[in-house]
């Protein structure tokens, strides 16, 4: 708990996590970047196994992006809850 | 090919009937003593954890768009259809966003819909009434889909289609409906949740057998794909193009981007999937979700596949062509031509249900919608929550009703027209909801004209695209040629850009004028609160009725 500026950590968090989630949707957003048959994986040309791989990828990305927002620790399930307006950094 | 098989019949029969029984048992489950408050019917009682919320919004978001109407368009066009793998794909970050902030503010004001949210932040009635009249009008088509997507199937089980009487030639969909609508009425938003793990079983299953099991039968992927390349790139003798492709050509990529990002943008502007929201019983739970919901969009894709398979099936193209052309009977059919009777009815049984669940989650938003923002609002301001709930369950069935209106008045060759219909009309919501999530900038008068201009663009403009190959002819299509860009566009898209950039001016303007802009009931911590779900919590019977305004 003791780690300085609580503030400012939390702000890079964010800005990590909305570059995460921004590379999530411009991955299949871009479409010249996949609208080719080759190089084919097996049989499935380009087009289909390139966005199928998003799938998981994008998965891991906004769980990571899920790591990084979660609200400051509070103890799970115990009474003090981690009231985002009312605790304001005693400074 | 078509003819009535009691096997499969009698399957889907015997599961249509367990999940009915689930239907009515549901309104027990997790049940409180304050039965007849629209929290309770219409949110669960606001107290779904990460586990059901991941069924829930599964069954709002995949339903007959993944089992019909996707892999229809793939069967008729080819890689176009995939723009539907890139929506689910892009949808979960862009909702991770924003959708937390909603459900924290909806939770500490009792919000129980999106225009509950957009009266309390702009203090504007006309404003809620465009978000609650848009709710209900862009659900319609999208039951509508839910309904093509049960027809297609008990048309090629050929149960009662054969009848030249049309009341017995609908009686089968007829009865369906009726259940549907009876334990929607009584159990609300408890039914289709419980119901949502027998559907979600059923279709794991029939997925993960159809994508493995057909493509050995029919001599691997190698080869579907070749003979769906074969069909594709054969011209069309009504158009005189190509069927398709298989992969997407460059003067489709606009429309492919545009209609993935729009859609994606539109859903969890739709009442259903904001009530999969605000039913969530903490705020983590939401964006936990996002991370694990790409799961369904793994099975939107592989589904999808199953348009190639039926290209690739013997017969398959053949009797859909016998049978009107109409594509949306491609996956019933290659289910039926691949697939052992018996499983034939589990399968069949999985796009009913499928189609059945979401179907009962929008009927239930869109009634909230009009009874707490039209009827308590305009109508009876001192309406009891008993008299809402009763309200919203007759009014639920109202709307399904309105979407059979859509079924027989629309017949387009693609059913999924019928979801990018209603994405046309809701994503106009967009820039009041997710806006006002973070500013006060945007002038409510300026957001009802800007949603009012995109709205009619938006209709006219999907009304004048003709079905392909069918000149005179309307609401063929949702993508259409931009002027001065040259490009095909999703006209979603192009009615969202009408709509932010009157919004954005005419808000300078009337700020210019100091025009009044309205109450804000809400604080900037009410969007990142996260209350402790309480037992019972007082919650005012109209957002912002028991505040000092």
């Amino acid at each position: 708990m003791a780690h300085p500026g609580p503030e400012r950590r939390r702000t890079s968090a964010w800005i990590l996590a909305s570059i995460l989630l921004l590379i999530a949707v411009a991955g299949t957003l871009v479409v010249p970047i996949y609208a080719r048959s080759t190089p084919a994986l097996g049989s499935f040309p380009f087009f289909y196994w390139y966005q199928l791989i998003w799938v998981p990828v994008v998965a891991v990305l906004s769980g990571i992006a899920y790591l990084l927002t979660r609200p400051a620790k509070s103890a799970p399930g115990s009474g003090g809850r981690s009231a985002a307006g009312g605790a304001g950094d005693a400074r | 090919m078509m003819k009535f098989n009691a096997v499969s019949f009698g399957i889907l029969l015997v599961l249509f009937a367990v999940v009915t029984v689930v239907g009515f048992a549901a309104a027990r489950w997790r049940r409180t003593e304050n039965v007849l408050h629209l929290h309770e019917w219409g949110l669960g009682g606001r107290s779904f954890g990460t586990f059901v919320t991941w069924f829930l919004l599964g069954g709002d978001l995949y339903t007959a768009y993944t089992f019909i109407a996707v892999p229809a368009l793939v069967f008729g066009a080819g890689a176009a259809g995939f723009f539907a793998l890139s929506y689910t794909i892009m949808v979960f970050p862009i909702v991770f966003v924003f959708a937390p902030r909603l459900w924290s503010v909806a939770r500490v004001h009792g919000y129980v819909t999106p225009a509950d949210f957009v009266r309390g932040r702009y203090g504007s009635r006309g404003l809620a009434l465009a978000v609650a009249f848009t709710g209900v009008l862009a659900t319609m088509p999208y039951i509508a889909l839910q309904l093509v997507g049960i027809e297609a199937v008990l048309t090629v089980l050929h149960i009662g289609t054969g009848s030249s009487n049309a009341f017995v030639k609908d009686l089968p969909l007829i009865i369906a409906f009726l259940a549907l609508a009876a334990y929607t009425f009584v159990s609300g938003l408890r039914a289709p949740a419980l119901i949502a793990f027998v559907k979600d079983a059923l279709i794991y299953l029939m997925v993960i057998v159809a994508i493995i099991y057909i493509p050995i039968r029919l001599g691997g992927w190698g080869h579907i794909f070749s003979v769906a390349n074969t069909h594709l790139t054969a011209t069309n003798p009504k158009t005189g193009k190509p069927n398709g492709s298989l992969v997407v050509l460059p003067a489709g990529e606009w429309a492919y981007a545009t209609l993935a990002l729009g859609s994606a943008l539109a859903l969890f502007m739709y009442p259903h999937a904001i009530t999969g929201v605000f039913a969530a019983r903490r705020r983590n739970v939401i964006r936990r979700n996002m991370a694990i919901l790409p799961a369904y969009s793994l099975v939107l894709g592989l589904v999808a596949l199953l348009g190639y398979m039926a290209l690739a099936a013997p017969g398959v193209a053949a009797t859909v062509k016998a049978n009107g052309a109409n594509p949306q009977l491609s996956v019933p059919l290659l289910f039926q031509s691949m697939f052992p009777s018996w499983f034939t009815g589990i399968g069949f049984a999985a796009i009913v249900i499928g189609a059945l669940v979401p179907a009962a989650i929008m009927s239930i938003a869109a009634a909230n919608l009009f009874t707490r923002n039209v009827f308590v609002e305009f109508f009876k301001p001192d309406a009891t929550p008993a008299l809402q709930t009763r309200v919203s369950q007759f009014v639920s069935l109202l709307v399904k009703a309105g979407a059979l209106v859509f079924v027989l008045a629309l017949s387009p060759s693609f059913s999924i027209n019928l979801q990018l219909l209603g994405g046309i009309w809701i994503l106009q919501t967009f820039p009041a909801i997710v806006a006002g999530l973070y500013t006060r900038w945007f002038h409510r008068w300026a957001l009802v004209i800007g949603w009012a201009a995109a709205m009619v663009f938006g209709t006219i403009a999907a009304y004048r695209v003709p079905s392909p190959g069918k000149p005179g002819t309307h609401f063929g299509g949702s993508a259409d040629t931009v002027p001065l860009i040259g490009h095909t566009v999703y006209i979603a898209i192009s009615a969202f850009v009408i709509n932010l950039v009157i919004s954005v001016v005419l808000t300078l303007v009337f700020r210019a004028f100091r025009l009044p802009a309205g109450t804000d009931e809400t604080l900037p911590e009410h969007y990142t609160a996260d209350p402790e779900p309480a037992a019972a919590e007082p919650v005012p019977v109209i957002a912002g009725a028991t505040e000092t305004g």
